[in-house]
C-alpha cells in the first residue's frame, strides 16, 4: 500500500513537475510572509522583518533544493541531470560524437538485423505443440553407398511405430500428387501424403472442419485437408469448402478441413494438399526398397534426441538384419535442425561475425573515451574539488556512455531495416515465409545490446577517468600525460581489435573463393535459354498411351517458332531429387546389388542434345533404341569410374532390382560427362539413364520437359502451354522456370553469405583502422612536447616518423598473427559453409594480411607524419 | 541562549505529534515546535519541508491549500490514519529510548 502510494507520488512528481514546483515556491513564500508578519508584530520594520525571515529560511533556493533532494524519486532528477549534461557534452564535441554514434550504429544495426533473422529461423516457436520434442527419424544408409540421413521405407516406419520405446508416436509422410482439375485451369498442387496420426504427433489443429483419422487413412478414404493459402486463392475463402468434393488426379476427394495460415511442414512451406498415405498392405510389408518416407516423431517425456537415436539405431538393425542382405541403422535428428537446414550454419556464422563487428566497435569507443577522459582530467579535477564523489563521477561517465549507446541504437535501427529486407530471403524454403520486422523482441534485444555495449566500452574509461589525484590534475592544466600504463592498455585493445578484424577478413576471403568455385562448376549442360516445366502424367497410367502422349507433346512444342529443340526426362536437371535404384553387374551377387545405389533417369532421345550434354564415350540414344530384350543404358562418369576404372564400360551389362531374378539386363552404350542432376552444390552420384520407351519395368515417367529456345525463353511460356493443352486441355503444366533461374536460386544462399560476410569484414577493417588511427593520433597530440624536446635535442623528423609508424606497425603485426591463427581455427569449424569445397587458406590469409597492412599503414602514417612535422619551438612554447 | 538542532530522527515524531492535535501549515508547525520545546529547538524550513514532503509522499500526511486566520493562502497538513499509527509506534519507541538513556545516565 505505502509502496504503491510512494510510486504514485514519484510519478506525480515527474508528470506534474511544474505544479509541484509552484506549490513548493508558494509554500516557502507563505512561510517567509508569515515569519515577516510575526516580526512586524514584534515591532520590527517591514524590511528588517523580511530580511530576518529570509535569514531564518536560510536561502529560498537552498531550501527548495533540499526539499527536491529529500523527496523519493530524487535519483531520477539526478539521472536526468546527468543525461542533460551528457547531451551537452555530445553537442559540444560534434566530431567525437559523430564518430562514436556512427561506430555504434554500425555495430548495433548489424546485430539487430542479424538477431531478427536468427530469431525468426532458430528461436521463434514452430507452429506445432511443444515443437522442441519433435524429431525426424532417418535411415542411416552409410553402410550401403547412400547418405547418412536417407528417406526411410513404409515397412520400416511400420516396425518402428510398433516396437520403439522412445517415442509417444511416429508419423510418416510421402510425396503426393494432386493435380486439380474440373473448374478453371488445371493446376498441379504441391501435395503431401501423411499418415492418420500425423496431426496428433504434431499437435496441429485445423482452422475449419477436421483432419482425417487413422481409420480413414488405413481404409483409403478419399479425403483431403487443404492449406489456408489454397483455400484463399482457389476457393474464395468460403467456409462452405468443408464438405465440398474436388477433382484431384481425376479422382473425387472430399475437402474435410482447412489448416490455419501459419501451418506448414517439411519439406516445403507451400504444400497445399494433405492427403492420406493409405499404404497398400503389400507395400507396408514388403516395400523395403521404397525409400521416399519422411518421418516425424514425438519424444516421450525425459528421452533426449541422442537416447532416441541410439535406441532407434539398435531397433532398426534388429528389424532389418533378418530381412535384408545389408542391415540398416537409423538416426534421429531434431525437427528444428532439419527445418533450418543449411541456413543454420550461415546464420550462426553471420551472427558471430556481427558480434565481432560490435566488439570492435566497443573497443574503438573504449579507446576514444579513454583518450577523451585523459583530456577531461581538468574537468574531473574541478568536479572532484567541489565535492563530487567517485561513485558520482563513475555514474556520470556511465550515463554518458549510455546516452551515446542510445543515440547509436536509434541510428542503428534505421540501418537495420534495409538489412532485414535483405536477410528475409535467407529464410529457408522449408519453413513459412517470414517477414522480418522490428517487433518488441528485436527492439528489446537491440536495447540490451546497447546497454551491454555502453557498459563494455564505458566502464574502463569511467573507472580510470574517475581515479585521479585532484592536485595533479589541476596543476597539469588538463593536458595530462598518460603514463606507460595507459598506453599499454590502449595498445592491447588495438591488438585485440586488429586480430578480430583479421579473422573476419580471412573468412570473408574464403567465401568469395567458394562462391567463385560454385559459379564456375561445370554443370554438364549449357544452361542459357533453356526452359523447364513439369507435366505430371497421372492421366496416362498406361505405358503405351503415355509414350505416345509424351512424344506427341514434344512434337507440338518443337513446331513452335523459336524453339530449337525439346526433350523430356523423369526429373528436371539440377533439382534435388534422389530418385535412385539398386543395380548389379554380371558376376555380382544379390548382396552386392543390395549395397549399390545409382540415380535413375528415363529420357527421350533428344534430351541430351537439347541440354547440350557432352559425350565421353560411345553414343547417345538414337532411333535404333526401340523396345527390345537388350535395352540400352547410358551411364555418367561417376558410374563408369566406380566400376570400370581405366577401361571402357561400353558393352557391359547392368541389371536393376536386387530382389530375386526379376528384372531386365541393360547394355551400356554410352558414357555422358557429369551432369549436376542433384543441384549445383550437391555431390555427384553414379547415374543411369535409359530411354523412356524401354523403361516400362520401373515406374519412371518422363514428366520433366526441357525446351531450348532461340529467343528469351520466358516469352515462349504461353505458346508452350497452348501446345500441350491443344493435345489435352486437362493436362497440368507446372513449375515453369529456366535453368538459369534454378542455378541462381541455388546460388542465392552462398552469394548472400558472401556478400554479408564481406560487408561485415569490410566494416571490421574500417573500424579497426579508425581505432588504430585514433590511438596514434591521440598519442601524437599528447606527446607534442616530448617530440619537441627530442627534436630540440637533435632527433630528425625521420627518426620521429619512424618511431611513430613503427609503433603502429608492431601493433598491427601482433594483431595479424593472432588473427590469422584464430581465423584458421574458426574456418575449420564452418565446413558446410564451403559446400565441400576446400578453399585456399594461404590466398585468403595473404590477401587479408596485405589489405590489413596497407590500411594500417595509411592509418598510422597520417599521425606519424604529423608528429614528424612538429616544430620544436612551437611545441615547447605550449609548456 | 543557543538554540538546539532537532536530534536526528526525532523531527518526524515531533511533526506527527504537533499535527495530531490539529492541522497546521509549515510556519505554524515550526512556531509550535519552538513554543512546545520551550524555545530550545529551532527548525529551519530546509529541514522541515523535506520531512513534510517525505511524510506526505509516504502517505502519513495529507495536505490541502486553505486560508489562514489572516486570510492568506497556506498549505495545511493533517495526519492520515497511517500517520496516526506511525505516531503511536514512534511514541512508544521514543518512550523506551528516553527511559533507557535516562537509566544509563543516572545509573552510571
Amino acid at each position: 500500500m505505502t509502496l504503491l502510494h510512494r510510486l504514485a507520488s514519484v510519478v506525480r512528481w515527474i508528470t506534474r513537475r511544474n505544479q509541484a514546483e509552484r506549490d513548493l515556491a508558494d509554500e516557502l513564500e507563505a512561510f517567509v510572509d508569515m515569519a515577516a508578519a510575526d516580526g512586524e508584530r514584534h515591532g520590527a520594520t517591514s524590511a528588517d522583518a523580511r530580511r530576518a525571515a529570509l535569514l531564518q529560511v536560510g536561502g529560498l533556493e537552498q531550501a527548495k533544493e533540499q526539499v527536491r533532494w529529500g523527496r523519493h524519486g530524487a535519483w531520477l532528477d539526478e539521472i536526468a541531470q546527468d543525461v542533460r549534461y551528457a547531451l551537452r557534452q555530445l553537442r559540444r564535441h560534434p566530431g567525437f560524437s559523430t564518430i562514436a554514434i556512427v561506430t555504434l550504429a554500425l555495430g548495433i544495426g548489424v546485430n539487430t538485423a542479424m538477431f531478427s533473422a536468427v530469431d525468426a529461423v532458430l528461436i521463434r516457436p514452430l507452429p506445432y505443440a511443444d515443437a522442441d520434442r519433435l524429431v525426424m527419424v532417418w535411415d542411416d544408409a552409410s553402410r550401403t553407398d547412400g547418405e547418412r540421413k536417407f528417406f526411410t521405407t513404409p515397412p520400416e516406419w511400420r516396425e518402428w511405430r510398433q516396437s520403439n520405446t522412445v517415442f509417444s508416436d511416429i508419423a510418416a509422410t510421402q510425396p503426393g500428387d494432386a493435380a486439380l482439375s474440373g473448374s478453371g485451369e488445371p493446376e498441379d498442387l504441391p501435395a503431401r501424403k501423411v499418415t492418420g496420426n500425423f496431426w496428433n504427433v504434431l499437435g496441429a489443429k485445423p482452422l475449419l472442419g477436421r483432419v482425417f483419422t487413422e481409420d480413414e487413412d488405413v481404409r483409403g478414404a478419399r479425403v483431403v485437408v487443404i492449406s489456408h493459402g489454397l483455400w484463399q486463392r482457389r476457393f474464395g475463402a468460403v467456409p462452405e469448402i468443408v464438405g465440398r468434393t474436388i477433382l484431384l488426379n481425376d479422382t473425387p476427394y472430399e475437402v474435410i478441413g482447412v489448416m490455419p495460415r501459419e501451418f506448414y511442414f517439411m519439406p516445403a512451406r507451400d504444400i497445399d494438399v494433405w492427403m492420406p498415405t493409405s499404404f497398400a498392405p503389400g507395400m507396408l510389408l514388403n516395400g523395403w526398397g521404397w525409400h521416399d518416407v519422411h518421418t516425424v516423431a514425438r519424444l516421450k517425456p525425459g528421452v533426449s534426441p541422442q537416447q532416441a537415436s541410439d535406441a532407434m539405431a539398435a531397433l532398426s538393425l534388429r528389424v532389418t538384419t533378418p530381412r535384408l542382405p545389408v542391415a540398416r541403422s537409423a538416426v534421429v535428428t531434431p525437427l528444428r535442425e532439419e527445418i533450418a537446414g543449411k541456413t543454420y550454419m550461415s546464420l550462426v556464422v553471420l551472427l558471430a561475425a556481427a558480434g565481432v563487428v560490435l566488439l570492435i566497435a566497443c573497443v574503438n569507443l573504449a579507446n576514444l573515451l579513454l583518450a577523451r577522459s585523459a583530456l577531461r582530467r581538468r574537468e574531473v579535477s574541478v568536479r572532484t574539488a567541489i565535492g563530487a564523489g567517485r561513485a558520482r563521477l563513475i555514474r556520470q561517465f556511465l550515463v554518458e556512455s549510455l546516452v551515446l549507446a542510445g543515440c547509436g541504437a536509434l541510428a542503428g535501427l534505421l540501418l537495420a531495416i534495409p538489412m532485414m529486407w535483405f536477410l528475409e530471403t535467407l529464410v529457408p524454403p522449408t519453413m513459412a515465409a517470414v517477414h522480418l520486422t522490428l517487433d518488441w523482441r528485436v527492439l528489446a534485444v537491440s536495447a540490451a545490446i546497447a546497454v551491454a555495449a555502453a557498459v563494455t566500452f564505458g566502464l574502463t574509461p569511467a573507472v580510470r577517468g574517475s581515479r585521479l589525484d585532484v592536485h595533479e590534475g589541476l596543476r597539469d592544466g588538463g593536458r595530462g600525460s598518460a603514463g606507460a600504463r595507459g598506453y599499454r592498455f590502449q595498445h592491447s585493445l588495438i591488438v585485440a581489435e586488429t586480430a578480430l578484424a583479421v579473422v573476419l577478413l580471412t573468412i570473408g576471403g574464403l567465401l568469395p573463393q567458394t562462391f567463385q568455385h560454385l559459379r564456375g562448376l561445370d554443370l554438364g549442360i549449357r544452361s542459357e535459354k533453356v526452359l523447364t516445366l513439369v507435366t505430371p502424367l497421372f492421366r496416362y497410367p498406361d505405358f503405351d498411351r503415355r509414350v505416345a502422349f509424351v512424344n506427341a507433346q514434344l512434337e507440338k512444342i518443337r513446331a513452335i517458332p523459336g524453339v530449337v529443340s525439346a526433350g523430356a526426362i523423369s526429373r528436371v536437371p539440377l533439382t534435388v531429387n534422389d530418385q535412385a535404384t539398386f543395380y548389379r553387374l554380371p558376376g555380382q551377387s544379390i548382396n552386392d546389388g543390395a549395397t549399390q545405389v545409382a540415380l535413375s533417369r528415363v529420357v527421350t532421345r533428344d534430351y541430351f542434345s537439347t541440354v547440350r550434354a557432352q559425350l565421353r564415350d560411345g553414343r547417345f540414344f538414337d532411333i535404333s533404341d526401340q523396345r527390345s530384350d537388350a535395352p540400352a543404358a547410358i551411364v555418367n562418369e561417376s558410374f563408369a569410374d566406380r566400376h570400370f576404372p581405366g577401361r571402357s564400360p561400353l558393352g557391359a551389362q547392368i541389371k536393376f532390382g536386387n530382389r530375386g531374378p526379376k528384372g531386365y539386363w541393360y547394355t551400356i552404350v554410352g558414357v555422358v560427362k557429369e551432369i549436376r542432376d542433384r543441384g549445383v552444390a550437391e555431390e555427384l552420384r553414379p547415374t543411369i539413364y535409359r530411354v523412356h520407351e524401354q523403361g516400362d519395368q520401373t515406374g519412371d515417367v518422363p514428366s520433366g520437359i526441357v525446351v531450348r529456345t532461340a529467343i528469351d525463353p520466358s516469352s515462349m511460356v504461353p505458346a508452350i502451354r497452348q501446345a500441350i493443352w491443344s493435345l489435352d486441355k486437362n493436362q497440368p503444366v507446372t513449375r515453369i522456370q529456366t535453368i538459369d533461374d534454378i542455378v541462381s536460386r541455388q546460388l542465392s544462399v552462398p552469394s548472400q553469405n558472401t556478400v554479408l560476410l564481406g560487408a561485415f569484414a569490410t566494416l571490421a577493417l574500417l573500424l579497426a583502422a579508425v581505432g588504430l588511427y585514433g590511438v596514434l593520433a591521440y598519442a601524437v597530440t599528447q606527446r607534442t612536447v616530448e617530440i619537441g624536446v627530442r627534436m630540440a635535442l637533435g632527433a630528425s623528423s625521420r627518426d620521429i616518423l619512424l618511431s611513430f609508424s613503427a609503433r603502429g606497425l608492431v601493433l598491427t603485426l601482433a594483431g595479424l598473427v593472432i588473427g590469422v591463427g584464430l581465423a584458421v581455427a574458426a574456418a575449420r569449424t564452418m565446413g558446410t559453409l564451403f559446400y565441400d569445397f576446400r578453399p585456399d587458406y594461404s590466398a585468403a590469409i595473404a590477401l587479408a594480411s596485405l589489405t590489413f597492412l596497407a590500411v594500417a599503414f595509411c592509418a598510422s602514417m597520417v599521425p606519424a607524419l604529423r608528429a614528424s612535422r612538429v616544430q620544436p619551438t612551437i611545441a615547447l612554447q605550449q609548456e | 541562549m543557543e538554540k538546539l538542532d532537532v536530534p536526528q530522527g526525532t523531527l518526524d515524531l515531533m511533526i506527527l505529534t504537533i499535527l495530531a492535535r490539529e492541522p497546521a501549515h509549515g510556519y505554524g508547525i515550526s512556531q509550535r515546535l519552538t513554543v512546545l520545546s520551550q524555545d530550545h529547538f529551532r527548525v529551519n524550513p530546509g529541514s522541515l519541508f523535506p520531512s513534510l514532503y517525505r511524510l506526505e509522499q509516504d502517505g502519513k500526511l495529507k495536505a490541502e491549500w486553505r486560508a489562514t486566520e489572516n486570510n492568506r493562502r497556506a498549505k495545511y497538513y493533517q495526519l492520515t490514519a497511517s500517520g496516526k499509527r506511525q505516531l503511536e509506534q514512534h511514541r512508544d519507541r521514543w518512550a523506551r529510548i528516553s527511559f533507557a538513556v535516562k537509566s544509563v545516565l543516572e545509573g552510571a
